[in-house]
């Protein structure tokens, strides 16, 4: 007797394996979130180590690589062999396309090759522009994309909604119920909560992003798996060889009832034009065919076909890829060029050029900041640095012995530093709006700013004066003054400033220990 | 004259005697029918001070009935580790909280509304860890239950205070004796600012008359100053080790001027050198006259 692999086995071992991966994707999403301690204490960016599209933009756009990278040779590995099972059975992005599909049961006809197609044109489009230094594929790479969407745009929201409720029974208080949900919030506050309500700037453009990407599948199952995902393209062409293969017996009648399941658009009905880049492995066309007549498997002669791109489209695409690079880096936003005094680097960050070369925007830093204060830039970086991070201190300064934002970041665009490296790795300089500051302007007391300001010897040292006030009374006043020598560009004194609309002090870039250009002492 | 009789009057009168270990039990029956404004003890253990301090002022049980639902209010305002001063001394909190739970409380909270990121307070100044294990709530500050209140101060009028701060049975301040740039110290009196919400760093700029409003309107029960390590400059959050004398002290009372005006003492100052002291004694919520109160001074020699 042969031991025989049936399809529903797979389908059950896949619908398995792909709740594993989302639940660890979100359970890793969770608990990037400070728990007190030094260290995060998981490893919460591993799926990024796995995605080899981050890997070889990263590598052509800054020719550097770092070590957790290696890990994604697992999954180039896996797919050699086995073809897009990553699309099949890991993606958490995939699962939740997948998912979303239920609410369009029947459709999973595709719009045809020429959809299908734009994924590898982006692709080739991507890695034309990192070849020349520019790395855009964290916009839309699958992984990069689903982390920011959750972190800066979902999940707040989410986290909005749930906390508003409970607080809502809270005070309202009608007794019986609010003892119910104070007890369920105490259940959720924990593991799926928020330690504080998080805020970004632009939290509704990720959120329309992502409903946008989910919302596709009311268009065609899988849209965006497809048509779209510029990994999935990669994985693709890896996959154009792989070993495992699928082959159709003599059996088969053409019913075409394979084609009615196929979550790629490989289209398994047809013997000639089946393409085995756009198979994600589900064996759901083994699953269904009712003649038996489908087989996976290392040994039989190999079928089908790869999508045709057409020598043209990718010379097209790889060109405008590499046209990015002119029209991007011919405005003001690198170098010498950019005097934009907000663009406040989490520190640890690479010089600017170097920064922008490895950030995949996947929003880990964002997510993971403790004060919320790394937020994504608009314009800030120029176009070319869209969603990078910068800190905005009057949402939230950079905690002086947290370390968070390197440990997370996936390509070391953000140096993972030690709490006592980071203490001397200034990241902007405080000034003081002496029009606004309260001994200064108004010869009332204050101080808050050199109370709060961390480093050991205090960067805002007080002047003592005596000054007339407003009754024309002698009164002896502290005025902040900054240390240039020992201010770190922190932001806590901005963040904690009394004058709350538009504080008093205020950190901006210069000074900043990673671009040699925008020093000030010397 | 008995030994214990000796003990008494030595410490009444105001003499630092040396008391060897294991002596506690007698220690605390030495006290426990003199009434003392404030307990001076000093030792290198910060968890047997802590306990003779407050057992030279009759107990815990004198403050902490059975039954009681108890607020400790430490600082741990700062994301520091314990050496640098910056925080209350967890084994004195550790401490306090323990003879709560043997004095019968039902209930001990601990708690906090930093400056830095609450998570990192609670657990790098190490006041969690050495709680938690007691058995003893440790939890964030819950935004939804600072209330309006009203203080009726001098400057203080109204604002928002931790409910828990004032609903609890017994309230017990276990400050941190610091330098600070305005208040020139900060002690029991302004570790208050504590169960504030809203803008607090707006009461600088009356700050002497809101501290005394607010430690007034709290009314702890009993205050335990933290004078194990003080920090001497870069106050409130210091972070340089060379900032930081080690007195191995602890000082307990229940009038909040007194204490403060003692801790003024570690640092080469006299009460009437704190605005906020000089207020609360002038005002008569306090005394800042150490000479014309009973203070009892111990020194443990293990």
């Amino acid at each position: 007797m042969r031991f025989e692999i049936r399809g529903d086995n797979v389908r059950t071992a896949r619908i398995l394996s792909q709740a594993a991966f989302l639940l660890l994707f979100s359970f890793l999403f969770l608990q990037t979130e400070s728990t007190g301690q030094d260290e995060l204490g998981y490893p919460v960016k591993v799926f990024l180590d796995f995605d080899p599209l981050i890997l070889l933009t990263s590598l052509l756009a800054s020719h550097k690589l770092t070590a957790a990278f290696l890990l994604s040779g697992v999954t180039v590995l896996v797919t050699v062999v086995l073809g897009r099972v990553f699309c099949g059975w890991v993606c958490p992005l995939g699962t939740l396309n997948n998912m979303m599909g239920v609410l369009r049961r029947r459709n999973y006809r595709s719009r045809g090759l020429a959809w299908r197609r734009a994924k590898y044109l982006l692709l080739i489009f991507l890695v034309g522009a990192a070849l020349f230094s520019v790395q855009l594929a964290g916009l839309v790479d699958p992984l990069s994309f689903l982390i920011r969407s959750l972190s800066v745009g979902v999940y707040p929201a989410l986290n909005h909604a749930l906390v508003s409720t409970f607080n809502a029974i809270y005070d309202a208080n009608p007794p019986g119920l609010v003892q119910v949900s104070e007890w369920i919030y105490a259940q959720v506050k924990d593991p799926l909560l928020a330690f504080r309500q998080p805020y970004y700037r632009q939290g509704i453009v990720m959120t329309s992003l992502f409903l946008l990407v989910l919302g596709l599948n009311l268009a065609e199952r899988r849209f965006w798996c497809r048509n779209l995902c510029p990994l999935g393209a990669l994985l693709g062409l890896l996959s154009r060889y792989a070993l495992l293969k699928r082959s159709v017996s003599e059996g088969c009648t053409e019913c075409g009832k394979c084609a009615t399941v196929c979550p790629g658009a490989a289209d398994p009905d047809s013997p000639e034009n089946w393409a085995i880049t756009e198979c994600y492995n589900c064996w759901n066309c083994d699953d269904i065919c009712p003649q038996n007549a489908v087989r996976f498997g290392f040994t039989g002669k190999k079928s089908g076909t790869a999508v045709d791109l057409g020598r043209r489209r990718v010379l097209a695409a790889g060109a405008a890829g590499a046209m990015t690079v002119p029209v991007l880096r011919a405005e003001p936003a690198l170098g010498h060029e950019n005097r934009n005094p907000m663009l406040i680097r989490p520190p640890g960050s690479l010089p600017e050029r170097e920064f922008l070369e490895r950030c995949v925007r996947c929003g880990e830093c964002m997510k993971v900041c403790i004060t919320n204060g790394i937020q994504p830039t608009l314009l800030e970086a120029g176009l070319e640095g869209l969603w990078s991070p910068l800190l905005v201190p009057t949402l939230g300064y950079c905690e002086y012995r947290c370390t968070l934002c390197g440990q997370v970041c996936p390509t070391g665009a953000i140096r993972r530093l030690s709490v006592e490296e980071k203490a001397k790795t200034r990241i902007g300089t405080a000034m003081v709006d002496r029009n606004r500051c309260l001994p200064w302007a108004h010869s009332r007391p204050c101080i808050v700013c050199e109370e709060v300001c961390p480093t050991p010897e205090k960067a805002i040292w007080l002047e003592t004066v005596e000054v007339e006030n407003q009754k024309g009374a002698r009164v002896s006043v502290q005025r902040p003054r900054v240390n240039l020598e020992l201010c770190i560009g922190c932001g806590i004194c901005e963040a904690k400033c009394p004058v709350e609309d538009r504080p008093a002090i205020y950190v901006t870039s210069i000074g900043e220990s990673r671009r040699k250009e925008n020093t000030l002492l010397w | 004259m008995k030994r214990r009789e000796f003990l008494k009057k030595a410490v009444i009168a105001g003499t630092a005697i040396s008391i060897p270990s294991g002596l506690d039990e007698l220690i605390r029956s030495a006290f426990a029918a003199e009434a003392a404004d404030l307990a001076v003890v000093t030792g290198p253990s910060p968890e047997k001070i802590t306990r003779a301090a407050i057992d030279a002022l009759g107990g815990m049980s004198r403050f902490v009935s059975r039954g009681d639902i108890v607020v400790v209010k430490p600082n741990m305002a700062w994301d520091r580790p314990p050496e640098l001063a910056a925080n209350s001394n967890p084994e004195v909190v550790a401490t306090v909280v323990r003879m709560c739970l043997e004095a019968g409380a039902r209930k001990v909270t601990v708690f906090d509304r930093p400056v830095n990121d609450a998570r990192r307070c609670y657990v790098q100044s190490g006041i969690a860890d050495a709680v938690r294990p007691l058995g003893v709530d440790v939890p964030y500050m819950d935004e939804r239950k600072f209330r309006d209140m009203s203080i009726n101060g001098e400057v203080l009028k109204s604002w928002p205070i931790y409910t828990e701060a004032v609903e609890a049975d017994k309230v017990i301040n276990v400050p941190i004796a610091k330098h600070h740039g305005l208040a020139k110290l900060t002690m029991s009196m302004k570790n208050w600012m504590g169960v504030m919400g809203g803008s607090r760093n707006k009461i600088h700029q009356k700050l002497d008359d809101s501290l005394l409003d607010l430690a007034r309107f709290i009314g702890p029960d009993l205050t335990v100053l933290d004078a194990v390590r003080i920090l001497l400059d870069n106050g409130p959050q210091g972070g340089d080790i060379a900032d930081v004398k080690k007195t191995d002290t602890v000082i307990a009372g229940m009038d909040q001027v007194a204490i403060d005006a003692y801790g003024a003492t570690l640092f080469g100052m006299s009460g009437k050198d704190l605005g906020y002291v000089r207020k609360g004694h002038e005002s008569g919520f306090g005394s800042m006259d150490l000479s014309r109160m009973v203070i009892r001074k111990l020194t443990l020699l293990s």
